[in-house]
């Protein structure tokens, strides 16, 4: 693989990143409402004191030099300071990467794998009794509002039966060790694993069924082959690289946490941080978590190029 | 609480003999930051009414002054200059003395660095002496009522914010660092962003010894896991339930429910085109409009439609929590619901009905159309506007209602640019701040519509000039009979909050104001110091008890389960083994 291809797409990417960065800053701007006076109301402040507001958080400067301020203070690492709260952005998103990873991450993980395996299958036994039963399960699971399948678990294992806590990601009290944040883990991650594993699912079972009619399956059993080492050897190998493709991007996506369960749930992460700054129009939280995510989603993509040129020459021509 | 984390529990307590006691508070809002000076959310502000005192604070029994760091404050002759008198013996959570100093230093810090929300009782030219560790000499340039308001400012430490006196107040808000310093019965020692707040008691706390060693404050982004959290044991309070979830929480089993009388207002307020770019409809700069509207709205209705079981029609713009100053409208004096009349009195009044079933304002030919944004920050205000257009349709006034945000809507107020608009009122318990808001002056600033009436002026500053609580309280009846006579707004609804707790795990919790006030620490921490665990004696019951996590038969499925898989797994790749080698 060429350093030229490599620093092909890298460049791309920069230009994407720089891009969003601009984007990031003007759509928050044009929302309506302004930020300062969100506060008013709760703080009762004067006019006077809302435009010396105004004035510590730059707001009353010219746009073009907002932005110019902002290009220069996020390439030097300074993404600011929360307007609502007053603490620094960077480590408020630092607080919640972990907890997004983890929640976000193994449910992802736990569907891939799920879904994968079961797609396998599936698509090898077109038509079967499993195929049918995990087609339908999925379509159902993949098609059922995640906030709503969230609260129906919630009410059921931690309302009716009690198994696991309501929410939060651990208790204040017991340290929040390992065995306290997997019983605040649980619920949410299943609801997740229990959304996400449809689309695994399908893809892998289609690709599986593509497969399936090659030339050199018919080979392989011509060969003499069992059937579950042709369909282990030589027709999932095969039926994986799309499916590759969908785990790589899903990927990407982990950092934009998942806004509808981690607000279930209560779960600290990044989407319910995004949430939250939405409503009360935080532009230094929002844009950096925005950054974040989107940070996030250009650098899978890159991988995903990368791995391409390396696994398919022919790709680098394109 | 799932059986693992029963496990990672088990730290000693300091004594090692009982394990600690610990009130868990389920909240709907968090902490962003422990700084005192950047609160705003609802959990902020109970964060710190729980670790800082004011010089003379809300009393329990109707949120007037009552002693508190101060034993008493005494005014000169002209009340220019009063003289407050600190108990002896104060200190810190730290074990440093808190003396007048760190009350002269606290006020001053608010108004240099212009922290609005704790500086609005000192106006400018107030200055603090101490000449004496025990007293402290208020001096304002007018005439004040300043400590006995209560001035709601809060007294912090000089010798951990002094080191700020030249920072700017923007550095101040950022400062960020636990354990906080206080001298209320509980400070802030550890934060979870995003998720959980732990409140220590403070071993110097100068008033009597609270039950809890602990409380903590967990986060709930979704109400009904909350309600949830309070079946299964999780936490033992729930603070801010939704009116919807009253059944929900009324069914379970040993919890009581709280209902808080209104601490806020929702406002139907009517513009008067007072600010230089309002756009005011001139219809309603008639009274007679005015009141066939409030006559047309059956409020009641409101009540049972939007805010079920959790609200009570409004009537005068005192909230009732501030129950020594709200004023009940005597029967003979209330505007009815009753739309007949309404309907009457516009015919009358010569607004008569266009074809389209709609009036027509005779001074102007035009329709009577009213555009009415109402705020998303005030809860149920879509529906509530909606039905509010249903009952005016019948009186012939057409409404239009658009439901914006709170930022959106505060852009409209100051440009004036509005016939209408449901938002709500809260603030201060002492009357005057609500009361300023219909004054003149405050067109442009804090007014809603610029309703402008030398009447109500005049009463205002007699209101302000009074320092006896009694005269001060006819003067202010009057005020509110008045603005519900004249209706520059209507006061629609009296929204309720839900608290709600476990009897069978928590005791002594002591509502503020009396009755049906708060029993979370919103004004003051009464109830937190009285608050004490059912058990506390027997030492049986752990703190952490409530749900009994997974039961060990699930345990025993889930093993047996994962057994028989792996024995299936590794069974079949054997026999493929021994197939594949054929090959």
């Amino acid at each position: 693989m060429s350093l030229k291809y490599i620093a092909r797409k890298a460049g791309w990417a920069l230009l994407t990143l720089w891009f969003i960065l601009s984007v990031n800053f003007f759509l928050f701007r044009i929302m309506p409402g302004d930020p300062v006076a969100l506060l008013a109301r709760s703080q009762r402040l004067s006019p006077e004191a809302l435009d010396h507001q105004r004035q510590l958080f730059g707001l009353d400067q010219p746009l073009p030099q907002q932005y110019l301020t902002y290009l220069r203070e996020t390439f030097s690492g300074n993404l600011g300071v929360s307007i609502l709260s007053g603490t620094d952005v960077v480590s408020m998103v630092a607080a919640r990467m972990w907890p997004t990873i983890l929640l976000v991450g193994i449910g992802t993980l736990i569907a891939a794998v799920v879904g994968v395996l079961l797609g396998m299958r599936a698509g090898w036994r077109r038509g079967s009794g499993i195929d049918n039963g995990s087609m339908y399960t999925s379509l159902l699971l993949y098609s059922t509002p995640e906030g709503w399948l969230g609260m129906m678990l919630l009410i059921l294992f931690a309302g009716a039966l009690g198994w696991f806590p309501a929410g939060g990601y651990s208790s204040a009290s017991s340290g929040g060790g390992a065995g306290d944040v997997s019983s605040h883990l649980a619920l949410p991650v299943l609801t997740l694993a229990l959304g996400y594993v449809g689309q695994f699912f399908i893809v892998m079972r289609a690709s599986m069924i593509d497969v399936k009619s090659q030339d050199y399956i018919r080979l392989a059993r011509a060969k003499g082959l069992t059937d579950p080492a042709v369909r282990r050897h030589h027709a999932a190998p095969n039926a994986l690289l799309p499916t590759i493709t969908l785990i790589v991007l899903s990927f990407g996506f982990v950092l934009g946490g998942a806004i509808v369960i981690e607000t279930v749930f209560s779960w600290p992460g990044l989407g319910l941080l995004t949430y939250q700054a939405i409503q009360t129009l935080d532009y230094p939280v929002l844009q950096a978590v925005f950054l974040l995510s989107s940070a996030a989603v250009i650098v899978a993509n890159l991988i995903a190029d990368i791995a391409y040129g390396l696994l398919d020459p022919r790709i680098e021509q394109v | 609480m799932a059986a693992p984390a029963m496990a990672d529990s088990a730290s000693p307590s300091p004594t090692g003999t009982a394990a600690p006691t610990v009130l868990r508070v389920g909240m709907t809002s968090g902490i962003d930051n422990p700084n005192i000076f950047a609160v705003t959310s609802v959990a902020e502000w109970q964060a710190v009414v729980m670790q800082y005192d004011m010089l003379m604070r809300f009393g329990d029994k109707d949120l007037t002054a009552v002693p508190s760091l101060a034993t008493g404050c005494d005014a000169n002759a002209d009340r220019r200059v009063w003289t407050c008198h600190l108990q002896p013996g104060l200190k810190w959570s730290d074990g440093k003395p808190l003396t007048s100093k760190d009350v002269a230093f606290s006020y001053k810090f608010v108004m240099d660095k212009q922290f609005d929300y704790f500086s609005g009782y000192f106006p400018e030219g107030t200055t603090f002496q101490t000449p004496d560790d025990l007293t402290l000499v208020w001096k304002s340039p007018t005439p004040t009522n300043g400590p006995t308001v209560p001035a709601w400012s809060y007294v912090v430490p000089e010798h951990i914010w002094g080191k700020y006196a030249n920072a700017d107040a923007k550095t101040i808000r950022a400062v960020s660092a636990l354990p906080n310093v206080g001298s209320g019965p509980y400070v802030m020692t550890a934060a979870n962003p995003g998720q959980n707040w732990t409140f220590t008691r403070n071993p110097n706390f100068w008033g009597p010894k609270p039950a809890y060693d602990s409380i903590e404050f967990q986060l709930f982004t979704n109400q009904d896991a909350m309600v949830q959290a309070l079946k299964n044991g999780q936490i033992d309070i729930a603070d801010g339930i939704e009116g919807s979830l009253l059944p929900a929480v009324s069914a379970i089993p040993n919890v009581a429910v709280q209902k808080v009388v209104a601490d806020s207002w929702i406002n139907l307020a009517f513009n008067f085109g007072g600010r230089p770019t309002a756009n005011a409809l001139p219809a309603l700069q008639d009274i007679r409009v005015r009141k066939a509207i409030e006559m047309a709205i059956d409020k009641q209705q409101i009540v049972d439609k939007v805010y079920p079981g959790a609200a009570s029609p409004g009537e005068t713009i005192i909230r009732p929590l501030s129950a020594y100053w709200h004023l009940t409208v005597p029967k003979d004096k209330l505007i009815p619901y009753d739309p007949a009349a309404a309907n009457a009195m516009l015919d009358q009044a010569g607004y008569t009905m266009g074809s389209d079933g709609v009036r027509i304002d005779p001074k102007t030919g035009k329709p009577l159309k009213i555009r009415m944004p109402v705020s998303d920050d005030t809860p149920g205000s879509t529906q509530a506007g909606q039905l509010v257009a249903s009952f005016l349709k019948k009186i012939g006034i057409a409404v239009t209602v658009q439901p914006v945000t709170a930022g959106k809507m505060y852009d409209l107020q100051q440009a004036g640019d509005f016939d209408a608009y449901i938002w709500y009122w809260s603030g201060d318990p002492d009357p005057n701040y609500q009361l300023s808001a219909f004054d003149s002056s405050a067109c442009p600033g804090l007014s809603d519509g610029c309703w402008k009436d030398p009447t109500y002026d005049a009463m205002f500053a007699k209101q302000q000039a009074t320092l006896d609580p009694a005269a001060r309280k006819v003067i202010t009846d009057e005020m509110q009979q008045y603005v519900y006579d004249q209706v520059p707004n209507i006061v629609l609804i009296y929204p309720e909050t839900i608290e709600a707790y476990r009897t069978d795990k928590v005791a002594g919790l002591t509502a503020v104001p009396e009755g049906n006030g708060y029993l979370m620490p919103s004004y003051v921490y009464t109830s937190m110091v009285n608050a004490h665990p059912v058990q506390a004696d027997t030492g049986t019951t752990p703190t952490t008890s409530g749900s009994t996590g997974i039961p060990p038969w699930v345990w025993a499925v889930v093993a047996v389960v994962v057994i028989a898989l792996g024995v299936l797994m590794v069974r079949r790749r054997r026999g493929e083994a021994d197939r594949e080698e054929l090959d």
